[in-house]
């Protein structure tokens, strides 16, 4: 049998592990553009922070591929793809044939629509590349200017304020991350941040860079220029499946997968961040590009490549953050765009402890929530959102601060 | 392999396991000394109080797959087979949280150690008294226990004595054993001080 994994991410290097530990025989290859051995991608913003060095982010050891008897294809990316002769293409030209193949190739950062992108310091922050430029290029750098509120804006943004950066945040909405938090939590997120130094500027985007060889001031769009030595643009991530026949394999905003994350066409998976798979709390397709739904997906496509049919109960959105003192914990539908009227919602804000918790509810099933601070026992919440059970225990005692697992406990 | 087996019907929410857990886990070993050790020693297991006031011994499953395993980011959680325990490793964990947001028991916190490097906020939970156990000794949990709600036993074994008992209680002739004697009193009138002040 003859395996084919596009990327070497979480979701390929999983999946490679687990087709390896049940099939002992089998042929294993790993396409990807990045030689870097496996790391973690989530951690880049710690190591841009300072908090962790670069000999912590790989995620397997150098002996991954050995180990594993894995053929990394490194240094190019998939180009072309036919179902037919069941042949992978890279960009430099090597053809592998498949018998099982899984398309694990992530996302790829959304492109800004300005003048001036192609000057020095402007980066996206999505692999350990572009922080390692970040990295060199901070000493120059007093002012950064952070396009974006998302995960990645925020995250750039407060690991810049922890290297004593002066950073200026451009957000259409109000607050950050206004598409994982409620505008409670994201105020209160805001407010963090700007007590360390950010400043926050809404309804503003920019036109232009301008700068000889380097950024030096952005033009915005009402105007003005601001000084800027470096530019981080988190505008998000679409996923990449450019070299995917659409007309072969079915695609939304990402790979379309069933439960054994199986594509449309035959022997060909896909799982990560390129997949788009049923949503538990939106309850339709939806591309959820983080770290834990790759490792899961991962998991279950290596299993069913491998000839074990398990099936995987769907994902969900959910993000955990830790900045200076202040933790936040989200999963599922609590974001303004996702909560509508067929929700019922309760809250609890306690601003002695500066704790803020509220839960989204579908009839009495938990669709989502939202915690700052106190964040221990979100485990427990995030997993009545995956399971559907219906919760018949008051709001009270699940918005409590002492609230536990022992709750549900029945004698 | 043995393993500490929870009985939650057996508990009275007295919590000398979670003094006995945070000694066993302090530098020094002893409760005399541990008090007075900073990074003050923490529990590792938690009675929490239930709907009625039960207490409940909360505890790592060590669940298999684990979820926590999986969720973390820089690989600091693994399984040490022999023991069938999932440990994390202080030296790697970074502290993100994302293990929080895997467990489904809500066993995991966050704080400085005294197994931990000094000053490093860690996740900790249960790592099934390993130390202790080379020692021959039985997770001080289990040990502490005075009402057999938390009992080392043979995984196997105690499984088929709960199976056991289900399988009694299904036949109508078989006089179902009293499994916690006493217990099922207290737990009674705890439920019903519980409903009396919600009345209130």
């Amino acid at each position: 049998m003859k395996y084919v994994i596009i990327g070497n991410g979480v979701a390929g290097v999983t999946a490679a592990e687990t087709i390896r530990q049940h099939d002992a025989s089998g042929d294993i290859s790993m396409i990807s553009d990045e030689t870097f051995p496996p790391y973690c991608r989530p951690m880049i913003s710690n190591f841009l922070e300072g908090a962790v060095p670069s000999e912590k982010l790989p995620i397997r050891g150098k002996d991954f591929y050995d180990k594993n008897r894995i053929t990394p294809v490194l240094g190019s990316r998939a180009a072309f793809l036919d179902p037919d002769s069941c042949m992978v293409t890279t960009k430099d030209g090597r053809q592998l044939p498949y018998d099982r193949l899984l398309i694990a190739c992530g996302a790829d950062p959304r492109r800004l629509d300005a003048g001036g992108t192609e000057l020095e310091n402007i980066f996206f922050m999505r692999n350990i590349n572009q922080v390692r430029q970040m990295i060199d290029a901070l000493p120059q750098v007093k002012n950064a200017l952070v396009l974006g509120g998302g995960l990645v804006g925020f995250k750039a943004a407060y690991s810049l304020l922890r290297r004593g950066v002066s950073v200026t945040m451009l957000i259409r909405s109000g607050y950050p991350l206004s598409m994982q938090v409620d505008e409670t939590a994201g105020r209160m997120i805001r407010e963090v941040l700007q007590s360390h130094g950010l400043t926050v500027r809404t309804g503003v985007s920019v036109e232009a860079f301008e700068g000889s060889g380097r950024v030096e001031k952005a033009l915005m769009s009402d105007g003005n220029r601001t000084a800027c030595d470096m530019a981080v643009i988190g505008k998000g991530v679409f996923p990449a499946h450019g070299f995917v026949p659409v007309d072969r394999i079915k695609t939304d905003a990402g790979i379309l997968v069933d439960e054994n994350m199986h594509t449309s066409a035959s022997g060909i998976y896909a799982a990560g961040d390129v997949a788009e798979y049923f949503d538990l709390s939106r309850q339709k397709h939806w591309v959820n590009a983080i770290w834990p739904e790759a490792v899961s997906q991962g998991r279950v496509a290596g299993m069913n490549m491998a000839g074990h049919r398990i099936s995987y109960r769907g994902s969900l959105s959910r993000n955990v953050i830790r900045m200076f003192d202040t933790d936040v914990m989200c999963a599922g539908r609590v974001s303004e765009r996702d909560v509508d009227e067929s929700c019922r919602t309760a809250t609890a804000f306690d601003p002695r402890r500066n704790t803020y918790r509220k839960l989204v509810f579908e009839g009495n099933i938990l669709v989502g929530f939202v915690m700052v601070n106190n964040v221990e026992q979100g485990g427990v919440l995030t997993s009545l959102v995956t399971s559907r059970m219906p919760v018949d225990i008051s709001d009270r005692y699940l918005l409590d601060p002492g609230f536990n697992f022992s709750r549900f406990m029945r004698l | 392999m043995k393993q500490v087996i929870v009985h939650p019907e057996r508990c009275v929410g007295c919590m000398q396991c979670m003094t006995a857990c945070a000694s066993a886990h302090s530098k020094t070993g002893r409760l005399f000394s541990a008090v007075s050790e900073s990074p003050l020693p923490k529990p590792r297991v938690h009675v929490g109080a239930g709907m009625h006031n039960h207490g409940f011994p909360n505890r790592c499953r060590h669940c298999d797959p684990a979820p926590c395993r999986m969720a973390c980011l820089p690989g600091a959680i693994y399984r040490q087979t022999d023991t069938n325990t999932v440990m994390i490793d202080p030296d790697v964990c970074i502290n993100c949280a994302s293990c929080a947001m895997a467990c489904p028991y809500g066993v995991i916190r966050y704080h400085a150690d005294p197994l931990a490097p000094a000053g490093k906020i860690i996740a900790v939970k249960c790592d099934n008294c390993i130390a202790r156990q080379h020692k021959g000794l039985i997770p001080a949990c289990a040990e502490a226990c005075k009402t057999g709600a938390l009992t080392f036993e043979e995984s196997d074994a105690a499984m088929k004595k709960k199976t056991d008992r289900v399988a009694k209680s299904v036949t109508a002739e078989t006089a179902l054993p009293e499994q916690a004697p006493g217990f099922a009193l207290l737990n009674t009138v705890k439920k019903a001080i519980t409903e009396i002040n919600l009345c209130r």
